[in-house]
């Protein structure tokens, strides 16, 4: 009797055991492994992190040549002093797993579509859709063009190296706190990690297209509506590059473009570039800054998260000394300054991404027809291994365009994102940071390949430029803009365009180049493009530096901050007058009238334009709206509404469908105007509920509720998750004054006093003095310090 | 007295070999410490219980200013104060039931219901 109740006592205490030691579930809350997370000594409580825990420490590795001191500043940034470009790159990649390993293992896990590894079934889903674009297949193939390049990708295998010198002596208790409660050990760092993060990079910024959509809105509109709801520019947008361009433009002769598909296809659930990916850079030129040197400005709009998608960073060889920040997976500096310039980057929009038609040879579709031949496809078995589940397998078949991305379309995805670079592309970001002239900027920044951006550069020497860096299709007039045909090899691109007659401007007359996700290229530009354009923020820099003929550190960064919408001035002006007597008697309507077009926090003007504005934009194409739910349909541009209100009296448009009388645009607006009555309007902040969510979106690690003004149109392009990533300030100089802030902090850490602290910083538009170091003794205030040496 | 040093033994054997081993080796030192002492069943289970509640406890407090304290409470929805008497506990039953067993499973020549 004892000896029963003895095991059974036993088997109560395995069963808590195993209980407590892996992940349950109960209903439909998740439970981590409890008592791995709570206990003492390898659990959550070995991640407590304090100021007073930070001392000096050293390593030693043998990949290393010289000693390199690492020494972090009060703001925790890193300042890495090498002998080296190589042994730099080492420290590099050691500080950044150091601060950010559970960053870099989700967003490479991410693209790779190996989620659900870790996370289980739930994300397998998305894990599918991932692998079927291609993005595990667009590393392996930039993977094997890097190896070409041996010389420059030692720089990359020496960051690599360092990366993994830190996970391999990392111990369990060690862990960063993500993977004890996810339950699961850091992997190796290998040099495809870097690639899924530059192609993660082009899924975000060059992800952009609406191939099906648009088709299915030809076929319904028909080529007159199609192209005045779609149209390819917006006529009062100032493209970034001016022109005039030598060379000539071809004529478009044809203007419509045909229908491919005699029936309407349903959209492809991929995840493409969210709503709200953006940026702003300008630099302006001496003679109209205060100082008489160059001043140059950047703020990358992204997703907003916890951990922060920048780190900061400092680097100094006997060569250099440069400082900014770098998306964690890249070695360099993306967007930064060094004594002599400073450079930054915007993204540009142009559609890099098409889908063809493929026509199978039967229902096995293993071959398919191309310039009148059989060819056969690619089979590519993707293995998942699905955490709890067990292994799943999915065929993705690929052509000569790129892989079938839902088989029930028989559509294949051509996309920049599956080419390998034809030069070191990494190497962009390596080198630009060492440049001191322009002319070696450019020819460091030519080797980039995608996603192609706009570098903008100031430097010493009163040289201000831009040019697009990176690939961009050379397309046939409006071709990508729907679904293109697949039946012969010359359906595709022509080519690339080459990086010499990418758009570009040096020193231009006017003072200063800028750029906002606008348009490329006057209308003169010899090549063909179509995308996603930014139609406000654009033109706002450019009212912003006209209206004063010098500039100042303060001035950019009122610009940085600014929350003026250009939008709402123009369609204000429009709509406010064709108020009926009663709507423009209303408080609303007087309280629009006097506001200042600025989305301020506090002001609830904003809410109610949107709201009157949103109302009004779906009354007015509910052709479209009211049709969604049932034909993949894409929504017309809001630019392309304003534009309607000021420029077109009569349209069908205007008559709303559902309503037996027939609508004129005043009747829209009074209508819409009314609609938006109905409630209290509340201040912006609140509408907006700004918030930075940790990486696996648990609350406990994530900032609520931010009270932040913005919108999409404004320079502070702050929405809800998205928003200005990085703000930098750099005034040229004998030396370099430089100012940085951005929502988040250096490490990754949830328990560190460094993981969110400068939100507030960067929340009130403030910035932080960012000092160049070019030895360590300039560092005043630091918390630690950290020395490499040799390993004999 | 041999309660004590039992209780002292398993302290001390927690806060010494957990650092570098699994959570769950409390479960063999309190197995082993009640079966081999032939400690009485009641009393090993709550010295088993205790001494790796206050091994824990202490280990935590020692550990944390508060901050993984407050993290944990929220990600448990839990209050923040209660997560390191929580976490405790979760050890503390773990070696109750194996020192319990240990105490039933050691060969005694006395009947145990008498104890």
């Amino acid at each position: 009797m004892r000896k029963i109740f003895g095991l059974t006592t036993l088997l109560i205490g395995l069963f808590l055991v195993y209980i407590l030691s892996t992940p349950q579930k109960v209903g439909e809350t998740a439970i981590p492994p409890l008592a791995k997370l709570l206990n003492p000594y390898t659990g959550a409580w070995q991640n407590a992190e304090s100021l007073e825990d930070y001392t000096d420490f050293s390593l030693e590795s043998d990949q290393i040549k010289e000693e390199v001191r690492i020494v972090f500043d009060d703001r925790m940034v890193p300042h890495i002093f090498a002998q080296n470009l190589q042994d730099a790159m080492f420290a590099q990649g050691y500080v950044e797993a150091y601060h950010r390993l559970f960053q870099m293992d989700i967003s490479t896990r991410s693209p790779d579509g190996r989620l659900s590894e870790i996370l289980g079934p739930n994300l397998l889903d998305y894990d599918k859709k991932q692998r079927r674009l291609g993005l595990g297949y667009a590393a392996d193939n930039a993977v094997q063009g890097w190896a070409q390049f041996p010389e420059e990708l030692k720089n990359v295998n020496a960051y690599s190296a360092g990366i993994n010198h830190f996970i391999q002596n990392l111990k369990p208790k060690d862990y960063p706190l993500e993977y004890k409660l996810l339950d699961f050990a850091p992997s190796e760092w290998t040099n495809r990690h870097c690639a899924l993060l530059l192609k993660a990079m082009t899924q975000t910024l060059a992800g952009y297209e609406e191939d099906i959509e648009m088709s299915n809105a030809l076929r319904i509109f028909g080529n007159e509506d199609f192209n005045l709801i779609y149209p390819d520019r917006n006529p009062k947008d100032i493209p970034i590059v001016q022109g005039p361009f030598l060379k000539a433009k071809e004529s478009f002769d044809n203007l419509n473009i045909s229908e491919i598909s005699d029936v309407y296809i349903q959209s492809i659930d991929r995840p493409r570039s969210p709503d709200g990916v953006g940026s702003n850079n300008w630099a302006v030129a001496g003679n109209k800054t205060v100082t008489g040197k160059p001043m140059l400005a950047n703020d990358p709009h992204l997703g907003l998260s916890l951990p922060s998608v920048w780190y900061e960073i400092a680097i100094t060889t006997p060569n250099f000394s440069a400082q900014g920040v770098t998306l964690l997976g890249m070695p360099g500096i993306m967007i930064g300054f060094n004594e002599n310039i400073a450079w930054g980057e915007t993204n540009v929009g142009h559609d890099m991404s098409d889908y063809h038609t493929i026509s199978w040879t039967d229902n096995t579709k293993t071959t398919y027809m191309l310039d009148s031949q059989v060819v056969k496809a690619d089979l590519k078995i993707e293995t998942y291994n699905v955490k709890g589940t067990g292994v799943i397998y999915d065929t993705v078949r690929y052509t000569h365009w790129g892989p079938v991305v839902e088989d029930k379309t028989n559509l294949a995805l051509r996309w920049i994102a599956h080419d390998a670079s034809p030069t070191p592309e990494f190497m962009a970001f390596i080198n630009g940071m060492q440049c001191n002239n322009y002319d070696d900027y450019l020819k460091s920044t030519a080797d980039f390949y995608a996603p192609a951006q706009n570098f903008v550069y100031a430097d010493n020497n009163n040289e201000i430029g831009i040019r697009i860096n990176g690939a961009v299709p050379i397309k046939n007039y409006r071709q990508g803009v729907t679904i293109s045909p697949g039946a012969a090899s010359s359906d595709g691109w022509q080519g690339i365009i080459p990086r010499d007659e990418n758009p570009q401007e040096r020193n231009p007359t006017r003072g200063y180049v800028s750029s906002a996700n606008q348009y490329s290229a006057s209308a003169d530009y010899p090549y063909y493009y179509n995308g996603n354009f930014e139609p406000y923020r654009g033109r706002t820099i450019h009212k912003y530096l006209q209206e004063r003929d010098t500039v100042d550190i303060a001035y950019m960064k009122t610009m940085q901050n600014s929350t003026y919408s250009m939008l709402a001035e123009e369609a204000l002006a429009s709509m406010l007058p064709m108020l009926d007597s009663i709507n423009s008697s209303h408080p609303f309507a007087i309280s629009l009238a006097k506001w200042n077009r600025h989305y301020d926090a506090n002001s609830s003007d904003p809410v109610r334009f949107d709201k009157w504005f949103a109302a009004f934009h779906e009354m007015l194409w509910d052709e479209i709206y009211t049709q969604q739910d049932k034909v993949a349909l894409p929504s017309p541009d809001l630019w392309v509404t304003v534009n309607m209100i000021e420029q077109v009296t009569d349209s069908k448009f205007y008559d709303i469908e559902a309503t037996p009388g027939i609508e004129t645009l005043s009747n829209l607006i009074n209508i819409s105007f009314a609609q938006t009555l109905d409630s209290d309007p509340i201040p912006l902040s609140q509408e907006k509920n700004a918030q930075i969510l940790h990486l696996t979106r648990l609350p406990a690690f994530s900032e609520m509720e931010i009270a932040l003004g913005g919108t999409k149109h404004s320079l502070n392009a702050m929405q809800q998750t998205f928003g200005p990533s990085w703000r930098m300030v750099v005034a040229l100089g004998e030396k370099p004054e430089a100012y940085g802030t951005y929502p988040g902090g250096q490490s990754g850490n949830p328990a560190s006093p460094f993981y969110k602290n400068k939100i507030a910083t960067w929340a009130k538009g403030e910035y932080d003095k960012l000092e160049l170091a070019t030895k360590p003794e300039d560092i005043s205030k630091s918390l630690f310090s950290v020395s490499i040496t040799h390993e004999k | 007295m041999k309660n004590s040093i039992l209780f002292i033994l398993i302290l001390v054997a927690t806060a010494a070999l957990s650092p570098f081993l699994p959570w769950w080796i409390i479960a063999p030192i309190a197995f082993m410490g009640t079966y081999v002492s032939k400690t009485k069943a009641t009393a090993g289970f709550l010295i088993c219980f205790l001494a790796v509640f206050l091994a824990w406890l202490g280990s935590i407090l020692m550990t944390d200013d508060g901050t993984i304290a407050v993290l944990m409470g929220k990600l448990l929805n839990v209050s923040s104060s209660f997560t390191p008497f929580l976490a405790s506990l979760l050890g503390a039953l773990v070696a109750g039931f194996f020192g319990l067993a240990g105490s039933l499973l050691s060969p005694k020549t006395k009947n145990w219901v008498n104890d």
